[in-house]
């Protein structure tokens, strides 16, 4: 009987913090409008003011204490970081990324949110969207447009959208989300192996290539095979290239050639990619531009060869 | 007040530095007008832009294409019920770009009911310009506009059962010139001018519920695709080649393309305190009908007039399946267990009939529909282990088979024999992050793979991949670098090919003070690959085999990024950048080189590429009061290639503008 009395005060305490904060610690928005007036006088405008609008939500679900938590500590504090329940600058990543799911996981774009390469290396939610003075139209990311955000990490892919021919991300009418899914994409199923990890599917199950050069899709009669069983980044580099076709070499034939060699086990029969015929005079300039000849090489209805 | 500057500060910089317009500066902080318990906020830049253009045309429209004339550079209309109860809606955010006649416009907008309605519209334009540029040997050129529309209207957005309709529509028209090889195989080709009309339009509708943690999504679209064009020849022609006797006097063909992909998605997830699920599945049933109809006349390659007609006809199919279905466990807060199966099944089949007639003979009368069957699946187990605050521990392994079934040949009557093969390919993956202090991240990960029969040369056989990246975040100090590596050595039974590609990075961003902020960055791609060739040359009458060249290219990309921004007395806005990229290839000097690897001299010139594409920029904006500020800004682009200054040019480009904004 002695030892349980010596477990009680423990007991207690654990169980007092297991509690959920109980109505009356949470004071209201109102509260906090009168302190954080110039946060609470554009709040209005932001898409987190649903809750406040709805007028009908629990309170741990409703304006600022859905988010930074029952606030009647920090009142009667009479402010401070320390007394804030979720002050976001002070959580862990994994804690940001907690407190942001706990309304937001229930989303098909953010289905693979938890296992997502970002979140693995802890770069949570806070890191791209600002909450509170968010300059985007949309989405309350941190940067007006989106390809800066993406670009304050991923500067090796700035360099590559930097290339004199790329897709038009600088320019503003391509967005890095039309082809990748920041918050986790399901696996590509168009490819062998772990890679591309970010890129979103498009037209149902495809690359997302495919959602704007809707010609190269087919079905053709004589599929080329690369398109369909190796993906368009066999040949093209997608970010950009020194080729105005985003060719992974500066002229088309050595694309070609590195393939077409007639050796090994690969290729659609494993008895290796076709080598160019003997009226093929390499030196000769051309036979040089093998799309000259071979135009449909995405795929053709005409011809074994893609010529028509 | 001092954070609401920064962000200005940032989003004016960070703006600046890939293309000069539209202006990244706000005219001040609008706080807007309310009518009618709505809160409206709206801005325009309404400008001109000039060019100047010396040097190759035909590049610069590639690469910037940017022209002269009046345009409405950026706007912005934002209308917020203030209470949130609007009548009809309670957010309209309507953004522009580019409209009047850049080459890239794009609209948005954004009408939203709370809990009753959420629509959403994006509108693009893009103008592509592609020269028939030399390395290309002047073919192909296109002189396109991609058109891009998607409406999404959500019906419900906040509640356990939401309703989805959409509607995209993808329309690419112009003109653009192809080419088309004539009478047979060893024939000349001939520039032949191409109306070019594609369209898909895709419908769809779907619901979401949830029930107990559970959310079920439900997506039915139907994809309309239809290709149209025409292809004539304008004029008669000798061809390319002087040295052929091949004529076109007339030619004409049409190709009718047209089909249907109705599609189904389901998506199932739940996600609980210590486990979490989801699925998504989805198959699509592909089906194109098609037609093509050519006749040309002329001479063939040995002078006798020729009449050629080629008519092929048919239907493909493509039923495509695909699984992804993940599961995770969370054993404790420290540990995350992942399991991941995925699955794909496609299959292209059909029925075609081909006819070719020359001079009135039939040649080739049937040709069968190659069939290509893929289907690959994937499991892939990761493990996330932190058991310490600063130090986290990531594990992976992966496992794919991939089958391809495939019947190929040409000329052919009657059922051909399938092949099939199976390739199967092993990953596995170590990770360490670190966060040593609040301020310090750093990030690396290892992957290792191993393929049993890769399809290509160039696919991923013995593959190795390292991702490093440290960041240090103090304030408003930031500097990051990144490093990357990806080898893949492949080999066949007679040649091998083996790729190295090496990425380094390293970015900084300080806001010195309220008006004054930089940012620079610094990145190398150096990329090498040895592969075999296999080609046949011409020694005066003879045709020579050569097995034994390699094509080993070398790229070393370079390419440097700065840009400053200053604001003085608060009123004038100043930005400077500065985007470098260069190539410095190989090193050498001259077009020919590395005839170690190669003796033929038109491999040894592309097996690098030395360029540099530079672009400084300047940019004046000057707040005249609340609600007006003026805009000036110049930008020059330099874009020359080491080995041939054809391509070369140099751009003026530049644009002053108003922005008004309440």
């Amino acid at each position: 009987m002695s030892g349980c009395n010596a477990w009680a005060p423990l007991a207690l305490l654990i169980g007092l913090c297991a509690l959920p904060a109980a109505a009356q610690d949470y004071v209201g928005s109102n509260a906090c409008r009168t302190c954080h007036i110039d946060l609470y006088s554009t709040f209005f405008r932001n898409p987190h003011y649903k809750s406040i609008a709805a007028g009908n939500q629990a309170p741990e679900k409703t304006g600022c204490e859905s988010c930074h938590g029952p606030a009647s500590g920090h009142v009667g504090a009479g402010g401070g970081k320390d007394t804030i329940p979720r002050a976001f600058s002070k959580l862990s990543p994994t804690q940001v990324a907690d407190t942001c799911l706990g309304c937001h996981a229930q989303s098909i774009s953010r289905a693979n949110i938890r296992r997502s390469e970002h979140t693995l290396d802890d770069v949570v939610c806070t890191n791209c969207h600002s909450i509170h003075r968010s300059p985007a139209p949309k989405n309350l990311l941190k940067t007006e447009q989106q390809r800066d955000l993406c670009y304050g990490c991923h500067t090796t892919v700035r360099a590559q959208f930097s290339m004199p021919f790329k897709h038009r991300v600088n320019e503003g009418s391509v967005q890095c989300t039309d082809c990748h899914n920041p918050h986790g994409s399901f696996a590509a199923t168009w490819n062998m192996g772990a890679r591309p990890r970010m890129v979103e599917q498009g037209v149902g199950n495809e690359q997302p290539c495919m959602k704007c050069h809707i010609d190269k899709r087919g079905p053709f009669v004589f599929e080329h095979a690369a398109v369909r069983v190796e993906g368009c980044e066999t040949c093209h580099s997608a970010h950009g290239s020194t080729n105005p076709r985003l060719l992974k070499r500066p002229v088309v034939y050595t694309v070609c050639l590195e393939c077409h060699t007639g050796s090994g086990n690969f290729g659609r029969q494993a008895n290796g990619i076709p080598r160019n015929s003997t009226f093929h005079n390499m030196a000769d300039p051309r036979f040089q531009n093998c799309t000259s000849c071979h135009v449909r090489i995405h795929g053709s209805n005409a011809d074994s060869f893609f010529f028509r | 007040m001092r954070r609401l500057a920064i962000v200005a500060l940032l989003a004016a910089a960070a703006s600046a530095q890939p293309t000069v317009a539209p202006t990244g500066e706000p005219v001040g902080i609008t706080r807007g007008e309310n009518h009618s318990g709505y809160n409206v906020r709206q801005s325009f830049e309404l400008g001109a832009r000039f060019r100047s253009v010396g040097g190759d045309q035909g590049t610069y429209r590639a690469t910037v294409n940017y022209g002269n004339g009046l345009r409405l550079l950026s706007s912005s209309l934002s209308v917020q019920s203030v209470e949130g109860h609007g009548s009809a809606f309670d957010q309209i955010q309507l953004n522009t770009q580019g409209l009047g006649n850049d080459p890239y416009q794009n609209a948005s907008l954004r009408v939203e009911k709370n809990r009753l309605y959420r629509y959403d519209l994006s509108w693009r334009s893009n103008a592509y310009y592609n020269p028939g540029l030399r390395s290309d040997h002047g073919q192909h050129f296109a002189d396109t506009v991609r058109n891009y529309q998607d409406h999404d209207l959500t019906l419900f957005p906040q509640s356990s059962l939401k309703f989805f309709l959409g509607y995209s529509q993808n329309k690419q028209t112009g003109p653009a010139i192809t080419s088309a090889q004539l009478f047979d195989g060893r024939a000349d080709q001939f520039a032949l001018f191409a109306n070019v009309r594609r369209q898909q339009r895709e419908y769809r509708a779907g619901f979401e519920a949830g029930y107990a943690g559970w959310r079920l999504n439900v997506m039915h679209g139907w994809v309309d695709f239809k290709e149209d064009n025409s292809i004539r020849l304008p004029a008669p022609s000798a061809g390319y080649n002087v040295n052929d006797n091949s004529t076109l006097t007339s030619f004409q063909r049409t190709e009718p393309y047209h089909g249907t992909s109705p599609y189904w998605r389901v998506v199932l997830m739940q996600e609980s305190r210590w486990w979490a699920v989801n699925g998504r599945f989805t198959y699509v049933k592909g089906q194109r009908a098609f037609i093509q109809d050519g006749t040309g006349f002329g001479t063939d390659r040995f002078g006798n007039n020729v009449t050629q007609q080629v008519f092929t006809a048919g239907n493909a199919q493509r039923p495509a399946a695909t699984g992804s279905f993940n599961f995770s466990v969370f054993p404790s807060t420290k540990l995350t267990i992942t399991n991941q199966t995925a699955l794909s099944h496609i299959r292209m089949s059909g029925s075609s009939v081909f006819t070719q007639l020359t001079n009135g003979s039939p040649i080739r009368p049937f040709v069968p529909f190659e069939f290509l069957g893929i289907r690959t699946i994937a499991n892939s187990t990761d493990a996330d282990y932190r058991p310490l605050t600063w130090l986290g521990v990531r594990l992976g392994y992966q496992y794919s088979t991939r089958r391809v079934r495939s019947i190929e040949g040409f000329n052919a009557v009657g059922v051909q024999p399938m092949s099939e093969q199976e390739n199967g390919l092993n990953t596995g993956i170590l990770g360490v992050r670190l966060r040593p202090t609040k301020s310090l991240t750093m990030n690396f990960d290892g992957e290792i793979g191993r393929a049993d029969q890769p399809f290509y040369p160039v696919s991923g056989k013995n593959f190795q991949a390292f991702r490093g990246r440290a960041e240090y975040r103090r304030g408003d100090f930031r500097f990051a670098g990144y490093v990357r590596t990806d080898y893949n050595v492949n080999s066949g039974s007679l040649y091998s090919f083996a790729s190295r590609n090496r990425q380094y990075g390293a970015d900084g961003t300080w806001t010195i003070s309220r008006t004054f902020f930089i940012d620079a960055s610094y990145a190398k791609l150096h990329l090498d690959t040895l592969g075999s060739l296999s080609y046949f040359s011409r020694v005066g009458t003879a045709t020579v085999s050569v097995t034994n060249d390699r094509s080993y290219y070398v790229s070393n990309l370079h390419t440097a990024n700065l840009s400053a921004h200053f604001t003085v007395r608060g009123r004038v806005d100043v930005s400077l950048g500065l985007s470098h990229i260069q190539d410095t290839g190989d090193g050498r000097a001259t077009v020919l080189g590395n005839a170690g690897y190669t003796s033929l001299a038109a491999f040894q010139s592309v097996q690098t590429f030395p360029l540099r594409f530079t672009s400084p920029q300047g940019k004046l904006s000057v707040r005249i009061n609340d609600k007006l500020r003026w805009n000036a800004g110049y930008q020059n682009y330099g874009y020359g290639e080491q080995f041939s200054s054809a391509q070369g040019f140099r751009a003026h480009t530049g644009y002053t503008s108003v922005t008004w904004a309440f």
